[in-house]
């Protein structure tokens, strides 16, 4: 298959047998999945049924990249890693940045698929063609930092990229991540434990094939939209925001709007988010990193120079790590946030999960349902900085209570039972990124329909959410449409589900280009209109370079998502929010009085995404409209379809 | 006679994006493939150190001195060390003489390849974001470099200052 862009072919290893086979990619799945969670949605659906446990060597790990990735398109230097969740039991899919996507693309694999489980730790070498099973028995139970120095060691090459797995993974903690290029987190829904249930400690990369467009077109396209990233307005608006502060500018952006989340989400607004703003994080700024090929540039190193956490150097902390380990469990100390985070990153464990598991903690021991003898002795009291690190320490390494809590939240909470359930801000299982519907009500619905659980990155939209974004939404839509979604009032529901459709279908496309969320919100440097000229002159192919397929591309890869976690028998019941979004009014700041009408919003969303209002399962019409017929049949046989 | 250019890295303001490689790769060769740049970043992700490491166009190049086939030769009106593919025998002398890292080797033609300043319109440049590398004539490239130099030793520049009496 001689497309642009792609590889062209992929990589199954087993890792049971020991053998490992190169397949041409299939004809239609570009032009159907596009890439990245595309493919990985459609391979998973065909390998991965419901009776397979995550854990268990049966479960398939997928690791894929887009027709964009190694090219210079814009902001286009990132992976995916998809698998059934370990935290979740449902779709679970993570994306990262760095220079591993890239690498993987360069040494010729669109994808990468890891089934089966080996007797002893290994890691999986790709030299272009060469494909290797190493030994990785030195390398367990070091942290992320210390494999990949090992790993690029032990290769005689500084440049190797790699994606690990730390101490976390190994111990099959859940809510374990994946880390590339030292500090790329893969961080959602535990894929570092399916790594770590087969023994596979990275998947280290190297190639030399280099990314050939279909068309000389395509380089002229990338300028036009590297003019648009780097000159005039949103060359302006990116310095005075992510690309001069990283995601960290966002604690002042949330904190406008009353949406900083703040003592396990009981309010949107922190007395100390000053102490944890960009401006105060700037203060320990070493130097600036960025991912492969990227126009914006957000990374931030960071170093601790003096006191208690002297010597600690960790990149990021982004946004969400700020919330998770920081106004969410009432931390203001930024110096004890960023040893959190570094702490974290080399145990390789979500740092969102692992900072709302603490809260939940704090929340149920002041509500005196649960105490210090049943956490082994520690008191989890709100801004405790010892029992945060305490706590990430006893999670990552599975010791005394951490045991439990490396289930993850959701199976603590049925364990300890106590009505402590009611207190976990969570939805499907995983727990809440920094967001809080209340004060935004689009991201509630988002949370709760989205196909990994509660989470942003699947369907946030950001017309309605930031302050100065309403006027793009007119720009870009139209004044009819902009209305009909209502996109100037954050606050009001109406119009929020087809927003939220139409988000979720564009990320799906975004995220399977792949590109980074960010080029297309902040600075708005794509949007339908510009990815489909960019595909049509990198992969030559003219259904890429369709709008209106590619939006139906966007839609079919979100449904076969929903369609997968409908076959596990997850639907309506579980499209769900913590009491706290819908009962809870919001106690103070711009939402305040506000609760989350998923009532309202629900119906819209469901109705555009082609779902029974009941039941939650899919439309026959719209999956056979999709092109999704024989995921239809599987579904219908099971009683799963919607008629 | 056309004013010799020179091409600059500005290490410190790098941030390892690779952007050069790419488009350097893609302009010379019509592949994106950083393997194949003539222009690479050497990186410390630990510390986020990143350099930039390409051809300095020296005056007295090693690499023209060493090839044993003279294959090598300087272009003294543009300023440009330049490779004779059809004397070059792929030794790669050159590329182990080079005190800056400016020569590599092809993986693909195992031939040394250099930057050429892309006739002109170097393309690294066009796309550095962060404004690490700099396409401009000597005569700037000195003042820049001066500057630069006092941004690292302020006390030049309050050395300098009159001393204005304090304002009552």
């Amino acid at each position: 298959m001689a497309l642009g862009g792609y590889a062209g072919r992929y990589l199954e290893v087993d890792l049971t047998s020991g053998r490992w086979v190169v397949r041409e990619l299939p004809g239609r799945w570009a032009v159907e999945y596009i890439g990245g969670t595309g493919f990985a949605a459609r391979y998973l659906w065909d390998h991965v049924g419901p009776g397979v446990d995550p854990l268990s060597p049966e479960n398939v790990l997928v690791v894929a990249t887009g027709p964009a990735t190694g090219s210079a398109a814009p902001m286009s230097g990132r992976f995916v890693i998809a698998s059934k969740a370990p935290l979740t039991g449902i779709w679970g899919e993570s994306h990262a940045g760095g220079h591993f996507g890239p690498a993987l693309k360069f040494a010729g694999y669109d994808l990468v698929a890891v089934t089966g489980r080996s007797e002893s730790p290994v890691y999986l070498w790709i030299d272009d063609d060469s494909v290797e099973i190493r030994d990785a028995s030195d390398l367990w139970g070091k942290t992320t930092t210390e494999t990949f120095s090992a790993i690029r060691e032990e290769l005689g090459d500084p440049e190797v990229q790699a994606a690990v797995i730390g101490p976390a993974g190994e111990r099959l903690v859940r809510f374990a991540n994946v880390m590339a290029d030292t500090c790329d987190a893969a961080g959602r829904t535990g894929m570092g434990a399916v790594m770590g249930s087969k023994n596979l400690k990275a998947v280290a990369v190297r190639g030399s094939r280099g990314v050939e467009p279909a068309s000389d077109e395509f380089y002229d396209v990338v300028n036009g939209l590297y003019e648009k990233a780097t000159r005039g307005e949103w060359s302006r608006i990116a310095d005075e925001t992510i690309r001069g502060y990283g995601t960290p500018y966002l604690i002042d952006v949330m904190t406008q709007i009353g949406r900083l989340p703040t003592k396990n989400h009981y309010t949107g607004l922190f007395d100390r988010a000053e102490d944890i703003n960009a401006t105060a994080l700037e203060r320990y700024r070493i130097s600036k990193k960025s991912c492969f090929n990227c126009f914006l540039q957000c990374k931030y190193v960071h170093y601790v120079p003096s006191g208690r956490y002297a010597g600690t150097l960790t990149c990021g902390p982004e946004y969400e790590a700020l919330v998770a380990l920081g106004s969410n469990v009432m931390v203001g100390n930024l110096e004890a946030i960023l040893h959190y985070n570094r702490l974290c990153n080399d145990y390789g464990m979500d740092v969102i999960t692992a900072g709302k598991i603490v809260s939940w903690l704090m929340e149920i021991y002041e509500r005196g349902l649960v105490s210090e003898d049943d956490l082994g002795g520690i008191r989890p009291v709100w801004g405790d900085e010892e029992v945060v690190e305490t706590l990430i320490h006893a999670m990552a390494r599975r010791e005394g209570i951490g045991d439990l809590l490396a289930e993850g939240g959701l199976r603590a909470a049925k364990k300890i039972g106590r009505g402590t359930e009611r207190y976990l801000i969570h939805v499907k299982g995983l727990e809440a990124s920094a967001q809080d519907g209340r004060s935004h009500k689009s991201i509630g619905l988002a949370h709760a329909v989205n196909v990994r659980g509660a989470d942003h990155l699947r369907g946030l939209c950001t017309y309605d959410e930031l302050p100065w974004a309403v006027k793009y939404a007119y720009e870009r839509f139209g004044e009819e449409e902009a209305r009909k979604m209502v996109v100037d009032d954050r606050l009001d529901p109406r119009g929020k589900g087809y927003l939220t459709w139409l988000t979720e279908n564009f990320y799906s496309v975004v995220d399977s280009i792949i590109t980074c969320k960010y080029g297309t919100m902040w600075p708005m440097i794509y949007y339908y209109d510009d990815f489909a000229p960019m595909l049509r002159t990198l992969t030559g192919l003219e259904e890429l370079g369709d709008e209106r397929r590619l939006r139906i591309a966007g839609e079919r890869i979100y449904m076969l998502r929903r369609a997968f976690n409908a076959r596990e028998g997850v639907g309506r019941s579980q499209d769900t929010l913590n009491p706290r979004f819908t009962e809870e009014p919001m106690p103070e700041g711009p939402g305040r009085g506000q609760v989350v009408e998923l009532d309202v919003m629900l119906p819209e969303y469901y109705e555009y995404r082609g779902l029974d209002l009941e039941t939650g399962w899919p439309k026959r019409e719209k999956l056979i409209q999709l092109g999704l017929g024989d995921v239809a049949e599987e579904l219908a046989g099971m009683g799963r379809l919607a008629e | 006679m056309a004013k010799l250019m020179t091409l600059m890295v500005l290490p410190e303001r790098c941030t390892g994006c690779r952007t050069c490689e790419n488009v350097c790769s893609y302009y010379h060769e019509g592949s994106f493939n950083p393997a194949r740049s003539r222009i690479q970043v050497v990186r410390d992700v630990i510390r986020g150190v990143n350099v930039p490491l390409v051809c300095q166009q020296c005056e007295d190049a090693p690499c023209v001195a060493a090839c044993p086939t003279g294959a090598l030769s300087r272009d003294a009106e543009r300023g440009l060390v330049e490779i004779d593919y059809s004397r070059c025998i792929g030794c790669k002398t050159c590329v182990s003489v080079c005190p800056f890292g400016g020569m590599s080797t092809d993986p693909v033609t195992n031939r040394p390849i250099k930057c050429d300043f892309c006739g002109g319109d170097p393309q690294c440049v066009k796309h550095c974001v962060p404004g690490a590398l700099l396409y401009v004539p000597v005569t700037a490239a000195n003042v820049l470099q001066k500057r630069r130099v006092l941004e690292r030793i302020p006390q030049f520049v309050e050395v300098a200052l009159p001393k204005l009496p304090e304002v009552g």
